[in-house]
């Protein structure tokens, strides 16, 4: 096959084409991976353990959220409701590593996090995260100037969490100075949750009550986080094809006068185009398989990367990598094929003398 | 074999072919003649359908080139073209480039032509590991490799030495006895002692 064959005898154009399209390609998956990967740690963070949040009226970030615990009481009474927990979420430097989440729930929400050794906490002490715990060899670690114990070490499959540490609500209280940052309801019966929305928005006036899953598509963080990954990926995208497009059309008119000869020889332009078409199908494809891998094979390291404490996660999906795949394989045809289709229809000596130029 | 009527050509808005006819007939060795930018390299590339003519009829053959349905066809079992410079294919070996060229039922042809013209044991090298005057008889080679009816062929020995010249001179002049028209433009007028006719141009015009 002489598409190959070109590809062969020309390496380091080949290289060239194959590298451009791969750094390309690569951006485009690690950036809009890594923000996927935020957005969707934090959902699943919220979604696994409960059907609806409470949070305080107004106030848009969990984080600055208070809400008051006592209403556990009566939601818990409510009919249709199984189990209730609370949560502080916080920030905060802990020993010396500058800020790590801290997690303050009720006993009751302890069991999500799976103890690899030790006890659940007491008062006064702590649980840490897999991740963070490898940075600390002591018994006791300093949380914003007070002594915690540390009982014992877990392990969760976010990233978030296995980076922060565990801990009583009412020691997360006394740090944040806080009730709650949000209360988390479950119900058995899904079809009874907008009722019982409606019922735990009458017990106050100062919260605000919504299904975890409404809850998650309007919170402003993630809008934030996706509008702004979505342009950066979108505009890395976009230079990447750029890129890729040039690139090609660059070789492409450096071969114009190749193009000549086979004319001359009679080579018709189907000849012409449709070994173009596979020599640029070739090489994106596989510079675009080479991308993937790497890019997989960087997301799958991210999480044991000490630094980051496992709070930068990504996932890659199937609909991206499709997408990616297709206007890679589009850009890169268009870059080669519409240049050589103006070509062949050039007369042939006029391309043999400009390859000469 | 070559019927040229009024052929004129114009690059932009310069006329640098004026009105020419002429005929050329089967098993002949044109010369074409004449200074620098007398425009010989345009006549050739007409002549050989590489370049539509401004204006003008051109019969090769006995075919109408302008009305041609099968240019491609014709192209690669009727001609043959050698070119000042090599213009071989860069990626593929010396027997590959020949073969590129050679129609199917040609290609058995291959290794007798690269004997014929000493070069057989060059067949698996890259045009960049062969000397200029080997690689000008590879193009011989190509364009010998279909037995083509007319072989065109714009300063074949433009970058050769004066050995290396007479040896395409008298491969051409082999094929030429063999029946094949054979076209030539070229300053060299040692091809004088090749030529069955000779067209001299000056500006454009025949002199
Ligand atoms: N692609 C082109 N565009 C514009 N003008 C051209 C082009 N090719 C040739 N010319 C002009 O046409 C005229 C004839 O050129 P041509 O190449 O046919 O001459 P030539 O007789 O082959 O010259 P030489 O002996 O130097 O090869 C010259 O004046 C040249 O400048
Ligand atoms: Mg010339």
């Amino acid at each position: 096959m002489i598409a190959f064959k070109a590809i062969c005898k020309n390496p380091f154009k080949s290289l060239l084409i194959f590298s451009s399209i791969t750094i390309a390609v690569m951006a485009i998956f690690l950036i809009s991976s890594v923000s996927q990967g935020v957005i969707g740690m934090y959902s699943k963070m919220i979604k696994t353990d409960g059907d609806i949040i409470i949070t305080q009226k107004g106030i848009s970030d969990t984080f600055f959220s208070n809400v008051d615990i006592s209403l556990m009481d009566k939601i818990d009474k409510l009919e249709h409701v199984s189990s209730s927990y609370a949560m502080i979420v916080g920030a905060s430097p802990i020993g010396h590593i500058p800020i790590a989440g801290i997690y303050g729930t009720t006993a009751n929400h302890f069991s999500h996090y799976k103890l690899s050794s030790g006890d659940y906490p007491k008062e006064g002490e702590v649980i840490l995260g897999e991740n963070l715990s490898k940075q600390f060899k002591t018994k006791s670690i300093n949380i914003a100037n007070k002594n915690f114990e540390i009982s014992g070490v877990y392990r969760s499959e976010i990233g978030f969490e296995e980076g922060g540490v565990v801990m009583n609500i009412t020691d997360a209280g006394r740090l944040f100075n806080r009730s709650a940052s949000f209360i988390l309801v479950s119900s058995s019966s899904p079809n009874e949750i907008d009722g019982i929305v409606q019922k735990i928005s009458n017990l106050e006036s100062e919260i605000e009550v919504k299904t975890t899953q409404n809850f998650i598509k309007e919170y402003n963080q993630f809008k934030i986080i996706e509008n702004s990954s979505f342009v950066i990926s979108f505009l890395a995208f976009a230079m990447g094809l750029m890129g890729i497009a040039s690139v090609m059309s660059m070789i492409v008119n450096s071969r114009k006068e190749e193009f000549g000869i086979m004319r001359a020889l009679g080579k018709s332009r189907f000849f012409i185009i449709k070994n173009l078409f596979f020599e640029t199908l070739a090489m994106s494809l596989s510079a675009y398989l080479f991308a993937l891998i790497l890019s997989l094979g960087i997301l799958a390291l991210l999480p044991h990367i000490e630094m980051l404490q496992g709070y930068v996660n990504g996932t890659l999906s199937l609909a991206t990598a499709l997408y990616v795949l297709v206007s890679t394989l589009f850009m890169a045809l268009l870059g080669s094929l519409f240049p050589a289709w103006i070509a062949s229809k050039t007369d042939p000596i006029l391309l043999i003398n400009q390859g000469c130029a | 074999m070559i019927q040229a009527s009024n052929i004129s050509h114009f690059y932009g808005s310069e006329q640098v072919l004026f009105n020419l006819s002429f005929e050329v007939k089967s098993g002949e060795f044109l010369f074409l003649s004449g200074e620098s930018g007398s425009g010989k390299s345009t006549l050739l590339s007409i002549l050989s359908t590489l370049l539509k003519p401004s204006s003008g009829e051109l019969l090769l053959d006995g075919k109408a080139v302008e009305s041609m349905k099968d240019m491609d066809y014709f192209r690669q079992s009727k001609i043959g073209f050698v070119f000042q410079f090599h213009y071989l294919i860069n990626y593929l070996s010396v027997y590959e480039n020949i073969a590129l060229a050679a129609m199917d039922d040609k290609k058995q042809n291959i290794n007798k032509i690269l004997d014929e013209l000493g070069i057989l044991e060059l067949s698996s090298r890259y045009p960049n590991e062969i000397s200029g005057g080997q690689r000008q008889r590879v193009a011989v080679a190509r364009a010998l490799v279909n037995e083509p009816k007319i072989i065109f062929a714009d300063e074949p020995t433009g970058s050769l030495d004066s050995k290396n010249s007479t040896i395409v001179y008298e491969l051409l002049q082999d094929a030429q006895k063999k029946g094949t028209t054979v076209v030539v433009a070229s300053h060299d007028m040692q091809i004088q002692n090749y030529a069955t006719k000779i067209i001299r141009l000056k500006d454009g015009q025949i002199l």
